[in-house]
């Protein structure tokens, strides 16, 4: 189930856009307005990469506060004192 | 090797010597004197553009001489001299040899330098550090453009030089015991990053002597006053520079792999993917020159080719912040200031990333070609990723060379000054490039979005400024004063993992070396 939601997005993102425009070139009467077009996909593509950026910013700053070594439930790992540092 | 400031060594034992640790530590001085002269030149063009009109600087040509001089220096003078600091300290005890192949080619190479800088700063020349043609050839004056010209060309060789000893010694010197598989991947990073330079650098090198020829009105390759091609210089340019990049960020990744494992107190996550990622990154840096040129006029066909060029770096990077995140998880990870450059520089480096993704896309790029996004991008990038990493691993570095540690305190304030300057003043460079600012511009209409931004950018770039005089105290006074460190374990991590060597006086000739 999970693994369908990745086309989705991909589609509902993209290639409806692409298809929709495309059809739009080729329709007599209807013309294409470049600047929206592309201010669109500017912020499709940012939406894309704040969420993303969101993800790996969040995980990182969790894994800062999770694994500090100052964090009361942080463990010695099983590499100090070994010399394998 | 040691540098010790209570009882310092003759200064013309340290200068004369072809030992790796006194040519690491002449590159290491050189360029943090680089970075406080190109740090001097963008606090000005940044208190210039605080306000709209002439405020410190008296015209056009001027601001032009400084932002040439500002980028040249950054580039050439500060992080292409701290990878090779880096390397020429770490790169031999890595592969468990004696020195650099060639040691004196290697004290060449840094001596290249000097007068290099010379040539560049006495010059200022002012056609920016990529020099297009036709200004480059028609208008742009003498001799400052020919001094340019010629300190680049040096730097070229002396680049060249320096990455074919990292290149041998790497290949042919590291220990008989030691697979190519098992270098650790800082020395990887100068093995990826010495190739890619080599096979790079020749096109500019060409490309120079071509301007130069055209400048003094033998040829007429870019000019196009006589027929010549001014398209044909930003091919041979972007050839090399692209993949300069790279040069530039991948040393500073092997330093952040040196740091994160050890500050995590785990081994990192997979050696192999770090390989793997360095080699591909190694071979898309050629594959991406031309998204820099999208706006030229070039067909359809040929910008979707370097567009998908350029989109495979994505993975390449993307398995290095991977490798670091997962090195982390189910660490006991102590945030002394190495490390905290380093994860600073994961964050902006994977930001700096996304800005790319859009650059590169070809629509996108006619919004934010040439606009202050631009800047914004090339600055997250080689500030926040690779001046973080290589900072990072400077205090890293600071009790290998100094024997002493550095004030933990100042570190930290350090970094979470460079933290919060560097996202003031790169993110709102962002902004400001959507707002449609253009840039290089010495002077700017009075359009209330463009002064604000513009007023936070200098806030920016002053918290930075503030932040690395701190950084230069820090490094003086700890140099001389710092409490003694424990060679084995500097930062109290727990069992012995820090660099070996460690002599006063080093000379090739003496025993127990």
């Amino acid at each position: 189930m999970r693994t369908i939601w990745a086309p989705i997005i991909l589609i509902v993102l993209f290639a409806t856009p692409m298809i929709q425009l495309v059809f739009a070139s080729e329709t007599p009467g209807e013309y294409v307005n470049r600047a929206q077009e592309i201010w669109n996909l500017f912020f499709r593509m940012m939406t894309i990469a704040f969420v993303v950026g969101g993800v790996i910013a969040g995980t990182i700053v969790w894994q800062v506060w999770r694994f500090r070594e100052s964090n009361p439930k942080a463990k010695p790992t099983p590499y100090e004192d070994k010399g394998d540092l | 090797m040691v540098l010790t400031l209570a009882k310092p060594r003759p200064i013309w034992q340290i200068m004369f010597s072809t030992h790796h640790t006194d040519v690491g530590l002449m590159y290491l001085i050189f360029s943090i004197m680089a970075l406080f002269i190109g740090g001097a030149m963008a606090i000005a063009i940044r208190v210039e553009l605080f306000a709209p009109g002439a405020q410190i600087i008296a015209d056009a040509m001027t601001f032009n001489r400084l932002f040439t001089s500002h980028g040249t220096t950054m580039i050439f003078l500060f992080l292409l001299p701290s990878a090779s600091a880096v390397g020429n300290y770490l790169v031999p005890i890595m592969v468990r040899y004696k020195d650099m192949a060639y040691p004196k080619l290697n004290a060449i190479a840094f001596w290249m330098i000097p007068p290099a800088a010379a040539l560049v700063w006495l010059g200022m020349a002012d056609f920016g550090w990529y020099a297009n043609p036709p200004y480059s050839v028609i208008s742009a004056p003498a001799p400052a453009a020919e001094m340019w010209i010629f300190g680049l060309k040096i730097l070229g060789i002396s680049s060249v030089l320096g990455s074919i000893n990292f290149v041998v010694t790497i290949l042919k010197c590291k220990h008989p015991d030691m697979s190519i598989g098992k270098v650790p991947l800082l020395a990887w990073s100068f093995l990826a990053a010495s190739t890619i330079a080599i096979m790079a650098i020749p096109t500019f090198a060409a490309g120079l002597l071509m301007l130069l020829t055209d400048r003094l009105g033998a040829t007429g390759f870019f000019n196009p006053l006589v027929g010549g091609d001014p398209i044909a210089y930003q091919h041979l340019f972007w050839f090399t520079f692209h993949p300069e990049v790279y040069v530039l960020v991948i040393p500073a990744i092997g330093m952040m792999y040196e740091i994160i494992p050890r500050f995590s107190r785990r081994p990192i996550f997979s050696h192999s993917s770090g390989v793997f990622a360095f080699v591909l990154l190694s071979i898309v840096a050629f594959a991406s020159w031309a998204h820099h040129m999208f706006a030229t006029g070039m067909s359809f066909t040929e910008k979707t080719v370097f567009m998908v060029g350029t989109l495979a770096a994505v993975p390449a990077s993307a398995m290095h912040v991977f490798n670091f995140l997962a090195t982390m998880w189910n660490g006991r990870i102590k945030f002394a200031t190495p490390m905290m450059w380093a994860v600073g520089g994961i964050a902006l480096f994977f930001s700096a990333g996304a800005g790319g993704v859009v650059n590169t896309a070809m629509p996108l790029d006619f919004i934010t070609h040439d606009s202050y996004w631009v800047v914004g991008h090339f600055h997250l990038f080689v500030f926040g990723t690779i001046a973080f990493g290589t900072i990072g691993f400077f205090y890293y570095l600071f009790p290998y060379v100094t024997r002493r540690m550095y004030n933990e305190k100042l570190g930290v304030v350090h970094f979470i000054l460079s933290m919060v300057g560097a996202s003031l003043t790169f993110f709102t460079q962002h902004l400001l490039g959507l707002y449609g600012m253009p840039r290089r511009v010495f002077d700017y209409p009075e359009i209330p979005e463009w002064i604000a931004m513009n007023q936070i950018i200098s806030i920016g770039a002053m918290i930075i400024l503030v932040g690395m005089g701190i950084f230069l105290v820090n490094l003086i006074y700890s140099s001389a004063r710092g409490k003694p460190a424990n060679m084995n374990d500097p930062f109290g991590l727990g069992g012995k993992y820090y660099y070996p060597y460690s002599q006063l006086n080093p000379h090739h000739d003496k025993a127990g070396y």
